[in-house]
């Protein structure tokens, strides 16, 4: 079969260009340590979220040393907890569940995204930094009220958290 | 059978510059287009993607 | 037969009940395509907050059959239209029975009124009927049951037409014992191919749970088993919308540069991979969901990232067709011969651009592909902005521009105007320009897709690349410019209906420099080729979805039902939902509690 040179010449540097793309997206696994949600959580009934430990009452709680875990429930047409208050300077996982219909959770102009299955539970752990305030917002069509459905994350500082939580309500 | 591409090319239609034909110009665009993507690519992932807020680490 | 003889005569004139079967096809194409772009610019308008005619409630109405039409039926429709001439053409040789042919259209035809109806009756509120559950029907909203009925009818018709191919070409096969398979038949059977193999897991899911489920025979569906089975079809979807117009490009656009095609082979290749590459990598979609292990969207993407090398040797192949054309037309130098090319002329102007814009999509797909880099973009509306490049230009201009030349050969009359032609095709090209460009950018920004207001009261959007205002201008111009585009091209078309029949249009296509005798004789082999692409449809596949079905069951771990067509109280629930969704959620749970 005759190829032309040139041919084999584009040919030879369209496979570079896919191992340099499968590199890059090797290296932010790797290097900057990129993890992707998956399948580490197990499933959960959708409709009885209310008896479930972590999500009847979703909240930010600290389990470690500068660690933290949200657990966030996405229904039509809201989160909760709203807003979502973290600690600056720490690392946060959120446990992210749905208790109706297939929602996204996307934290706007972040790398912070997900999508939220009913039936399943998103893990994802994020490294927060400064204080600032974040929006957040479903990115899957979820109903006729989608556009409303839309939270917070106010990442705060260390001691106004601490001030938050000792201050009684746990959201 | 003009409309079947099995059929053999008329002679004077090809032309005698069929096998030296070198398409010099559409190697030059798509080096030009290759060199595009690389650059593209450099800036969305390591600069916008890899700089931003929030990475997920687990 | 001699040639001259043969040259003169169309494919109107030499297959007149095939060419009506075309011209059929292309037509409720061309419906689905105006219908879709009302809806376009309603949506466009809408989105930005330029004009906001209906409640936003209604935005998802518009947004389903704005997906359904365009994204289903627009390109399906030229597709078997296109297919039935290149065959019928490529054999040279009729079909088999046309009265199957009538059927296969009938069936796909009725087939979407029903979901197009069952979409459309969301606007009234009187019929309780919608199917607010946008093009990929996530459950568990769901649809009125005639909406995945009439999927099903429609996609039935669609295998009929690929049987209708088949045998048309086993019938020449038997006649031409010896000969390769021409090139565009090649083309034909391959996508069909895929399509079989494609189509296969929105049809069981559909089939086995969605249908049921509406109907009331099963309580509750997995909605990441369905997700699943639907991006098994959706990737290779968008192959099915872009191998008609490759068909074009390797086919037709040489000829109307004035050369012919490069190579032959290589056109077999490109087919050949994107068979074996465009179904085990749907799991690229699905970067982002819980529940599946990170192993397997590894190994999808890389699956995905080897599918850009069919595209990346479609450029060169088709680019270096074109300078062949210059050439012959006496272009010279490194790149003056682009200048040397029939920019004059519609089909040629506008498949090139079509072109142009899939290179730029092409990056924006590798980032899709990228596996992490997902965060960033993830149910953005870059999406949105990549694929109106691709299929909204790539595969939507070309089909377009190749109207231009295709319907003087089905129906004997010339265009009205080639000049409209000429401007339509650029405005197209402008007003997608403006549009995708500044949907990239919000994307960056993090402005969702599918929502009928973007701007939030809590928060804004960082600015970069223009603010969000400023790019929303840019979206409602650029999609003002599209409708623009698509009434200059419908226009066009209906006053060259209404010209005269000539004789003389007959515009015969030339063969490859570098013919399929070049080619080894197993490109030819279709039986191999469907056995391995099924084979790594099995490898991608077979663990992922076990393991889905091991995880929550074949009907889903403690799922309600969420229909979109049973109550109108979305206005109100927009407020007040959590306690309602809460008790329609317990009472869901205890049911499947029942079932198990």
């Amino acid at each position: 079969m005759h190829i032309h040179a040139y041919e084999k010449i584009w040919l030879a540097t369209s496979v570079l260009l896919i191992l340099f793309l499968l590199g890059s997206v090797t290296y932010g696994a790797v290097g900057p340590g990129v993890a992707m949600v998956s399948d580490t959580e197990p499933t959960i009934d959708a409709g009885a979220l209310d008896e479930d430990e972590r999500f009847s009452e979703p909240r930010v709680e600290q389990v470690g040393e500068n660690e933290y875990a949200a657990y966030v429930v996405a229904r039509q047409f809201g989160f909760q907890p709203d807003p979502i208050v973290l600690p600056a300077n720490s690392t946060v996982t959120f446990y992210i569940t749905s208790a109706d219909v297939i929602h996204g959770f996307e934290v706007a102009g972040t790398n912070a995204n997900t999508m939220v299955v009913p039936g399943e539970v998103s893990e994802i752990t994020v490294r927060v930094e400064e204080p600032q305030e974040y929006g957040l917002i479903c990115n899957e069509y979820c109903g006729a009220g989608h556009h409303v459905m839309e939270g917070k994350v106010n990442v705060v500082s260390q001691a106004a958290f601490e001030e938050r939580t000792s201050g009684g309500d746990g959201e | 059978m003009a409309q079947n591409e099995t059929a053999h090319a008329p002679a004077d239609d090809v032309g005698g510059d069929t096998e030296e034909f070198d398409p010099i110009g559409t190697l030059t665009l798509i080096g030009i287009y290759f060199v595009i993507l690389v650059l593209s690519w450099v800036y969305i992932y390591y600069i916008e993607f890899l700089g931003r807020d929030l990475v997920v680490v687990g | 037969m001699s040639e001259a003889l043969e040259g003169d005569r169309t494919f109107a004139d030499k297959y007149p009940e095939e060419a009506r079967i075309v011209r059929a096809a292309l037509l409720s194409s061309f419906l689905a395509l105006v219908i879709g772009a009302i809806l376009g610019i309603i949506q466009t308008l809408h989105r930005t907050d330029v004009a906001r005619i209906i409640p936003s409630t209604d935005y998802y109405t518009v947004l389903t059959a704005h997906g359904v039409f365009l994204a289903i039926s627009f390109t399906t429709f030229f597709l078997v239209g296109l297919f039935t001439w290149a065959v019928v053409r490529s054999l040279d040789r009729p079909l088999l029975n046309t009265k199957i042919t009538w059927t296969w259209y009938g069936l796909m035809a009725v087939g979407m009124t029903m979901t197009g109806v069952s979409i459309l009756a969301g606007f009234v509120d009187a019929v309780d009927m919608s199917a607010d559950v946008l093009f990929t029907f996530y459950a568990p909203l769901q649809a009125h049951p005639m909406f995945y009925a009439g999927l099903a009818v429609f996609i039935v018709g669609s295998w009929i037409a690929g049987a209708d191919y088949f045998r048309t070409w086993l019938a020449w096969k038997r006649e031409h014992p010896d000969e390769r398979i021409p090139l565009q038949t090649f083309m034909v059977l391959t996508t069909m191919a895929m399509w079989y193999i494609a189509s296969s897991a929105v049809a069981a899911s559909v089939l086995i749970f969605l249908l049921p489920w509406s109907l009331g025979l099963i309580d509750q569906v997995n909605p990441t088993l369905t997700r699943t089975l639907f991006w098994f079809f959706g990737h290779p979807v968008v192959y099915f919308w872009l191998m008609p117009a490759y068909l074009l490009w390797y086919t037709v656009l040489p000829k109307i540069a004035g050369g012919r095609l490069f190579s032959d082979p290589l056109a077999r290749v490109v087919f050949v991979l994107f068979l074996l590459l465009s179904t085990p990598v749907g799991i690229h979609h699905q970067y982002l969901d819980p529940g599946i292990a990170e192993g397997f969207k590894f190994i999808s993407m890389t699956n995905t990232l080897f599918l850009l090398l069919p595209s990346l040797l479609t450029a060169f192949t088709v680019v270096a067709s074109v300078e062949y054309g210059a050439r012959q037309r006496g272009g010279g130098g490194l790149l003056g011969w682009l200048t040397d090319l029939p920019w004059r002329d519609p089909a040629f102007t506008g498949m090139m651009l079509a072109g142009l814009m899939f290179a730029a999509g092409g990056f924006s797909g590798m980032v899709n592909a990228g596996m992490n880099i997902n965060y960033m973009i993830h149910n953005t509306i870059w999406v949105p902005g990549h694929f109106h490049l691709t299929v909204g230009t790539a595969v939507a201009l070309t089909f377009m521009a190749a109207t231009y030349w295709i319907w003087p050969q089905i129906s004997n009359k010339p265009i009205y105007s080639r000049t409209i032609g000429l401007v339509q095709v650029v405005v197209w090209f402008v007003g997608m320009a403006l549009m995708s460009n500044a949907m990239h950018a919000q994307g960056i920004m993090g402005v969702p897709r599918r929502t009928a207001e973007p701007e939030y009261t809590g928060f804004d959007y960082p600015t970069m690349f223009g603010g969000f205002e400023e790019l929303n201008i840019q979206i409602a111009i650029g999609g003002t410019l599209l409708f623009v585009s698509t009434v200059l091209f419908i226009g066009n078309l209906l006053l060259t209906m209404g010209n005269p029949k000539v004789s003389g249009l007959a515009d015969p296509l030339p063969p490859a420099l570098s013919g399929p005798d070049d080619s080894p004789k197993v490109l030819d082999n279709l039986r191999l080729w469907v056995g391995i692409a099924l084979t790594l449809v099995v490898l991608a596949y077979a663990l992922p979805l076990a393991a889905i079905v091991q995880r929550g069951g074949l009907l889903g771990p403690g799922v309600g039902t969420y229909p979109v067509w049973l109550a109108p109280l979305f206005d109100a629930l927009a407020d007040a939902a959590a306690p309602l969704v809460g008790a329609v959620a317990d009472a869901s749970a205890s049911l499947a509690e029942v079932v198990r």
